[in-house]
């Protein structure tokens, strides 16, 4: 009886913990979304949080920013963009990394170890640093501006750190399942396509995420390889430029936070079952 | 199931692939096609010419609108890129040899970095110098050149010597427009007393947070030591602790060392986001009477109000009067990377009265240093009076930390007034700036 109060209690005092530290992380998104339904003049004279004085009072919202940021001209094709870099960025990433990723775990062959310990090197490797070089090699190729180039650009920035999530996901599948394949007589090519992949879907879906959130919300790469003209700017590009010069109509940028945020939410929330088991992808042996 | 799996992966790969290339493709064409009013019939396509600038929102609207007309007779269209960082952009986009055609930048600070390096294309090589002349003054030219030669073109001007206030408010306060210093400091005297605040500031911009108090101080320093001293001072012929500079930062003093005297005291003044302090000039009582900013802040007014009627400004007064009322003012200006014939043409194109006249109409404070640009142009009476002051002005100045270099204009002047404005004491604030000046002019 006395333990199961403890315990009780003890769970308690968890759970409120936890709703307190998700409510803080939760308040400045909340705060967003509230100022993203007010009109300017009530954002520039008061709080968001006085709407929860009468929160029912439905004249204080308002969706007038949401429809000037949706009718913005070249919305519709920075959305477009934003999917032709993304997607292709995503999917090449994963391919190379799994291949990869299952040579650095399970393949035998001279200099491996220090091959992947230079790619996870890569990964310290500020991204500022070779904008310049990149974009001289590009301009060479005649790469600079176009799709391919970026494809390429998100590609190399996104793998090192996707061959070292995977290689640990794959290194933590008992041995003993290769061994026996290969035992039975299967090949490195059927290990990893029937063996490896199958097995190791939690990791590669919260790969998806983490590299669609990442190319999602890029500007810089984009502004720098891509350029910010209508034809191939993203969706990240064309928000940032409905602001004036010194800032005017920044409170359009409240609710294009949300219009960019909607795609990889409903992404989340339709993988987030894999997501979850994805983050301790690799930690149990590293 | 696993090939399954994977012959979807394959297909979206190639079907993105296969839409972006077919996209990417008619990049080109559709590019004038788009510069180009879907009723006017379009001239042969001629190529296009990338401009990069820090517009944005109404600002690239209406630059876009401006450059219409010269696509519908010449062909030639405009992808116009727009970043807010583009000091960065720029820089890469040059070191990597891939400059856009045209860059509009904020002020002429960098254009004289990218000239010292070779960068930059002489434009009188293709302008007609003699309309130039005519059309603009000697000090835009003078401004826009380094060592002599001509590197830019002034487009859009700010007037920063203005001083902001609601009428209604003026009015039902019984309170008159002051035209010197000593009025100025009377009326916020007798603001004070009765009862309210009389200055709304607000110098908070996040890294770049302290312009403001600099413009402050630019302004006071053309009043009280001369267009002359000024220059010496942007050139750091004079030292930071030189007399007229510590004069001009200790009148500046008499209004941020007066915790009455702002909105919020100077803890309002430091905190507050330049674009929401004069929200509280329109508040009913007005929080404050008075703000001192350029031209562009109409466009961070509260929505609905009406130029004239509840905002007008007067010039910011004279203080010694040997130096009357001269103008402190901003500019983007154009530079030039490639020299084409479709550059030239749209260059050309710019500098002439019409494109400025059409942005001119829509408003939004813009102003334009070109003479042939009609003062009856301007939308309303409020920013035809700003032109005016700007086209008639005795002495027009640049904001000096725009000039100044980058570690001192855009670094130890911001924070130093921030450091004065928090309190601390005037002489060490000076001898830090003049330290960090002391290393950027060399």
């Amino acid at each position: 009886m006395n333990r199961r109060i403890t315990n009780l209690f003890s769970r308690a005092l968890l759970h409120v913990v936890i709703i307190f530290i998700a409510f803080a992380w939760l308040m400045p998104t909340l705060g967003l979304l509230v100022s993203s339904l007010r009109n300017r003049n009530d954002v520039l004279s008061s709080g968001w949080w006085t709407v929860f004085r009468h929160l029912l009072d439905f004249n204080q919202y308002t969706l007038e920013n949401y429809t000037e940021v949706i009718t913005a001209s070249g919305m519709g094709r920075a959305f477009l963009n934003s999917l032709i870099i993304t997607i292709p960025s995503t999917i090449i990433v994963i391919i190379i990394a799994a291949f990869a990723a299952y040579a650095f775990a399970r393949m035998e062959f001279r200099g491996r170890h220090v091959l992947f310990v230079v790619v996870v090197g890569l990964l310290v490797v500020p991204i500022q640093m070779t904008l310049i070089p990149i974009l001289r090699i590009y301009n060479g190729l005649g790469l600079a501006g176009t799709f391919y180039g970026i494809w390429l650009a998100h590609t190399g920035y996104g793998l090192p750190f996707a061959i070292f999530l995977l290689r640990n996901f794959f290194g933590s599948i008992p041995k003993d399942i290769f061994e026996s394949a290969f035992l039975d007589g299967a090949s490195h090519h059927t290990a990893f396509f029937r063996l490896a992949l199958p097995l190791s879907i939690p990791a590669l879906a919260s790969l998806a995420i983490f590299q669609f959130l990442w190319v999602w919300n890029d500007l810089l790469v984009a502004l720098i390889y891509l350029g910010g003209t209508e034809q191939v700017s993203p969706l990240t590009l064309r928000l940032s430029s409905l602001v004036n010069s010194l800032g005017q109509n920044w409170h359009l940028l409240t609710a294009a936070a949300f219009i960019s945020m909607a795609l990889p939410l409903v992404l989340f929330f339709s993988l987030q079952r894999y997501f979850v088991r994805g983050i301790l992808a690799g930690s149990v042996k590293g | 199931m696993k090939k399954s799996l994977l012959w979807i992966v394959v297909l979206i790969l190639s079907i993105s692939m296969v839409a972006a290339f077919s996209l990417y493709g008619c990049k080109a064409e559709e590019a004038v096609e788009e510069a180009v009013p879907a009723e006017e019939e379009a001239a042969p396509s001629k190529g296009v010419v990338t401009v990069l600038g820090t517009w944005g929102g109404d600002e690239l609207t209406n630059f876009q609108e401006a450059v219409f007309p010269f696509t519908d007779e010449t062909g030639i269209g405009m992808a116009f890129e727009g970043t807010r960082d583009l000091a960065a952009v720029l820089t890469i986009r040059v070191e990597a040899g891939n400059p856009p055609d045209l860059a509009i930048l904020p002020n002429p600070g960098q254009m004289y970095e990218l000239a010292k390096d070779g960068r930059l294309i002489d434009v009188s090589q293709f302008m007609n110098m003699e309309e130039l002349n005519q059309n603009y003054a000697q000090a835009w030219l003078d401004l826009a050149s380094y060592n002599g030669t001509l590197y830019g073109i002034f487009y859009k001007v700010a007037n920063k010597s203005l001083i902001w206030y609601n009428p209604s408010a003026f009015s039902a306060a019984g309170y008159e427009i002051p035209t010197t210093w000593d009025e100025l400091i009377a009326l916020s005297d007798q603001i004070v007393s009765d009862g309210s605040t009389p200055w709304a500031i607000g110098f908070e911009s996040g890294p770049a947070s302290g312009w403001p108090a600099t413009d402050w101080i630019e302004d006071i320093m053309l009043r009280t030591a001369g267009p002359d001293i000024y220059d010496q001072w942007v050139n750091h012929e004079i030292s930071w602790t030189d007399e007229a500079v510590k004069n001009a930062w200790e009148v500046f003093g008499g209004i941020v060392g007066n915790e009455e005297y702002q909105y919020g005291g100077s803890t309002g003044t430091l905190t507050t986001n330049f674009g929401d302090a004069p929200a509280s000039l329109f508040t009913s009582p007005p929080g404050a009477y008075m703000h001192r900013q350029a031209s562009f802040i109409t466009g961070f007014f509260p929505e609905g109000l009406v130029a004239g009627n509840d905002y007008d400004f007067f010039p910011f007064p004279s203080i010694d009067p040997a130096y009357g009322i001269p103008v402190l003012g901003g500019a983007d200006l154009i530079v030039v990377f490639n020299n084409t014939p479709e550059v030239q043409q749209l260059v050309k194109y710019l500098a002439t009265a019409q494109p400025q006249e059409i942005w001119a109409a829509k408003g939004g404070g813009f102003i334009s240093p070109n003479k042939a640009v009609s003062l009856d142009a301007y939308p309303d009476e409020l920013t035809r009076k700003m032109a005016e002051m700007v086209v008639n002005a005795e002495v027009f100045r640049f904001d000096a930390s725009d000039l100044m270099p980058a570690a001192v204009g855009a670094g130890s002047f911001w924070s130093g007034t921030l450091d004065y404005v928090g309190g601390e004491d005037l002489d060490t604030v000076l001898e830090e700036i003049e330290d960090s000046a002391v290393d950027a002019y060399k």
